[in-house]
């Protein structure tokens, strides 16, 4: 099974080929059954790769290359042939992140059967979904950094394809491009820091990478250029701080593709390339401590965005951006196996709120929370998986994210005890913001009738998926945890901060504290979001509204960045500006003007006065001529016999008296 | 007897040819004159050659190859002058312009 494991990231690739050359499209059409086949072998593969690392003694390492082609290059004058490998690399992050990955493309393809039912692109949706876990497969189990970079760019064009499906409207072509123009800004630094590392050590390849730097051949300044590089590629897809602008745009997608970019395929591959890259941030602590920030500010500023917003999917895209700031920042303070168990309970519980968010959008064609209220009769599948996943999210004991989180938690505190606190305080909010939700859309009264009388419960194909999530979400935690079995699974790989670690105790009451005090902003929410008007909230709102616009306003970041584009925009339309009336004018229509008054300068005194004086030697020849032919009689011999004599006796005057 | 004064000689004789050359008007005249101007220069070779190479005799062959050459010219003069005689019925040059362009 692991000789073959290549085939986990070519078969999706082949099955979105064959959908999209080979199929007619038709909303009857039989290619999601081509899709879901495909993805349910990868699902089983890979479940058979996990258990093979999972089962063996020692953390395996799988790896197997062949070579791509070779890359000429000089090195101080001489000229080499660095082999560029085409490769998989599997350890225990990748074998988890490929169950994870395949499990939940798997789920949202089977759910968009519901979903998406009908759809008069259904075929192009099939092949767009295949192509982009084909992508995120192709990134996980990558053994090059190239072909990682190749499989990033995918990914980032597959989201852009997928968040623009419906693009004939005005907001997913919108957003569609502001996700890749965003994320391509980070895709420079990732770039940049790619070629710093190959200049620095002649490869791309994870394993030699690895060795160079426990060889010390990438430390200091180029350790630290080379991780920043790569964090700014993983803020932009991640959606960190400061570029965390796409995500909650990225909801006009279909949502099942936002619970596929928010569980699997997107947004996880930042994260899973910090974890890739790991041993280069040991390098670096100045890189771990910003990556640790940049994680803390995305998870705290997102939590309180999500505590105003009204639209079901921006809170859940805003509860992402936050969560991934809780990975972020448990990789940047040394918690590697938090992070990355965070990213799989994340993946499990995320993925299902966003498919229950598109269960209810599906019931009520509506984003609008408020329009919302009192479905918990109507849809009970809904209601309860989304429930279990809301205290998955929240940390309540023995749900999955309680475990991940109080790592997390766990490691933040070792590093930083005022980190902790923040990060501490966005874990309460974000308990009290999925309450919120929840309180909403599926408690109290319905807020308007006529939607309320058409909601109903969603196809088996939908809810099937969601209950199989909603399991894994209450007991992946749980499993995953015991015996220490995911340390096991994800070792760190150097043991630099191993002792920073253990010098500080995480006290027991803390984390105690922590979920008591996450227990608390879960009935703080019930209580604000109490009754059909939740009057409590509102005024609330009234009393605080200067803070209330800050937030739904996102800090202001949105029109900073929409000014940053306006700047850009203003300043290129000087430049055409300068360009077209400046260089074009005065510099070339001037030169050539210059050129031409010259010419015509040069014309005139070429025909009047060189071209005259060359006919004028010719006319004064012609007159000397004349005239001396006139003093010569006609036809008299002897007279030119005389000037003869007279000419020779000149001559030889001349002559003689030299 | 010098060089000098055969050249001197020679060079009057020279001029007294050119003299009747250019002032006679009568064409046998003109002949006359250049008969005399070849005879100058032959004595000039004979000169030459008699002081500066007393032993050589090149400058008397040519003296006498230009006697005959200058023989033979004076029959070709001659004939011209029949020939212009015969049509024009007059010996006078000022009279000939045949030859006006």
């Amino acid at each position: 099974m692991l000789e073959h494991v290549y085939l986990i990231a070519l078969i999706p690739l082949a099955a979105s080929l064959v959908i999209l050359f080979g199929f007619k499209e038709n909303p009857r059409s039989r290619a999601p059954y081509l899709g879901i086949a495909a993805m349910l072998w990868c699902f089983l593969q890979s479940c058979a790769v996990f258990h093979r690392v999972a089962a063996s003694a020692l953390p395996l390492s799988y790896e197997a290359n062949m070579e791509w082609f070779r890359l000429p290059v000089q090195i101080a004058g001489k000229a080499f042939a660095l082999p560029l490998q085409l490769g998989v690399l599997i350890d225990g992050p990748a074998a988890l992140m490929l169950c994870v990955v395949t499990l939940v493309s798997l789920m949202v393809q089977i759910y968009s059967l519901g979903y998406m039912h009908g759809d008069p692109r259904l075929r192009r949706y099939y092949a767009f979904l295949s192509f982009f876990t084909a992508s995120m497969l192709g990134l996980v189990v990558s053994s090059d950094l190239l072909v990682t970079f190749m499989c990033w760019e995918l990914v980032g064009v597959s989201s852009y394809l997928l968040i623009g499906f419906w693009f004939e409207k005005p907001g997913p072509a919108y957003a569609s491009k502001k996700a890749f123009i965003t994320t391509k800004l980070g895709d420079c630094g990732l770039y940049v820091a790619l070629l710093l590392l190959f200049t620095k050590t002649g490869t791309f390849q994870i394993s030699a990478l690895r060795e160079s730097v426990a060889h010390g051949y990438l430390a200091g300044a180029a350790a630290t250029a080379v991780a920043l590089g790569m964090l700014l590629g993983c803020i932009g897809k991640s959606a960190q701080w400061p570029l965390f602008i796409w995500l909650p745009d990225a909801m006009e997608g279909p949502t099942p593709v936002s619970a596929l970019i928010h569980a699997a395929t997107m947004v996880a591959a930042g994260i899973y390339l910090v974890a890739r890259t790991y041993f280069i941030y040991l390098a670096s602590p100045v890189a771990l401590e910003t990556a640790a920030w940049i994680g803390l500010i995305t998870a705290f500023l997102a939590a309180t965005m999500a505590i105003v917003a009204y639209d079901i999917k921006r809170v859940l895209a805003f509860s992402t951006i936050s969560q991934l700031g809780f990975m972020m920042c448990a990789l940047g303070a040394g918690g590697y196996a938090a992070g990355l168990f965070h990213l799989t309970t994340h993946a499990f519980f995320k993925s299902l709120l966003f498919l229950g968010a598109g269960s209810v959008i599906h019931a009520v064609h509506t984003n609008d929370m408020r329009r919302m209220g009192g479905l918990s009769k109507k849809m009970p599948i809904t209601f309860v998986t989304m429930v279990l996943a809301t205290l998955a999210i929240a940390g309540v004991p023995p749900f999955a994210g309680y475990f991940s989180k109080e790592l997390i938690l766990k490691a933040v505190y070792q590093h930083s005890p005022a980190m902790f606190f923040l990060l501490a305080a966005a874990a309460l909010l974000t308990a009290f913001y999925m309450t919120r939700l929840i309180m909403l859309t599926f408690l109290g009264a319905p807020r308007e009738e006529e939607l309320h009388q058409h909601a109903h419960e969603s196809p088996a194909s939908m809810t099937g998926p969601m209950m199989l999530l909603a399991s894994l979400a209450v007991v992946s935690g749980m499993a995953l945890a015991h015996a220490g079995f995911i340390e096991r699974l994800l070792p760190l790989s150097a043991a630099a901060p191993a002792e920073e670690l253990a010098a500080r105790e995480f006290p027991e009451w803390l984390g105690a504290g922590v979920s008591v005090l996450g227990a608390l902003s879960i009935v703080l929410g019930f209580l604000l979001y109490r009754g059909p008007a939740f009057e409590t909230a509102k005024a609330l709102k009234r009393r605080f509204s200067g803070l209330f616009e800050l937030l739904e306003n996102r800090y202001g970041f949105d029109a900073f960045f929409l000014r940053l584009v306006e700047a850009a925009d203003a300043l290129s339309r000087f430049c055409f500006w300068f360009d077209s009336q400046v260089v074009d004018r005065v510099f070339v229509d001037g030169w050539g003007l210059l050129t031409l008054i010259w010419a015509e300068a040069a014309q005139l005194v070429d025909s009047r006065l060189i071209d005259r004086t060359v006919d004028g030697f010719g006319l004064l020849s012609l007159d000397l001529g004349g005239g001396l032919r006139a003093l010569v009689r006609d036809g008299q011999v002897q007279e030119y016999l005389m000037y003869v004599a007279i000419v020779v006796s000149l001559f030889a005057a001349l002559l003689l008296m030299r | 007897m010098t060089l000098s004064s055969c050249l001197l000689l020679s060079g009057a004789l020279f001029l007294i040819g050119i003299f009747g050359a250019l002032t006679r008007r009568n064409v046998i005249g003109i002949l006359m004159g250049i008969e005399l101007m070849f005879n100058a220069a032959n004595l000039n070779l004979a000169a030459f050659n008699h002081f500066l190479h007393p032993g050589g005799v090149a400058g008397q062959c040519l003296a006498l190859f230009i006697i005959a050459i200058a023989a033979a010219e004076v029959v070709v003069g001659l004939a011209l002058v029949l020939a212009i005689n015969r049509n024009a019925d007059t010996v006078y040059v000022e009279e000939f312009n045949l030859l006006k362009g």
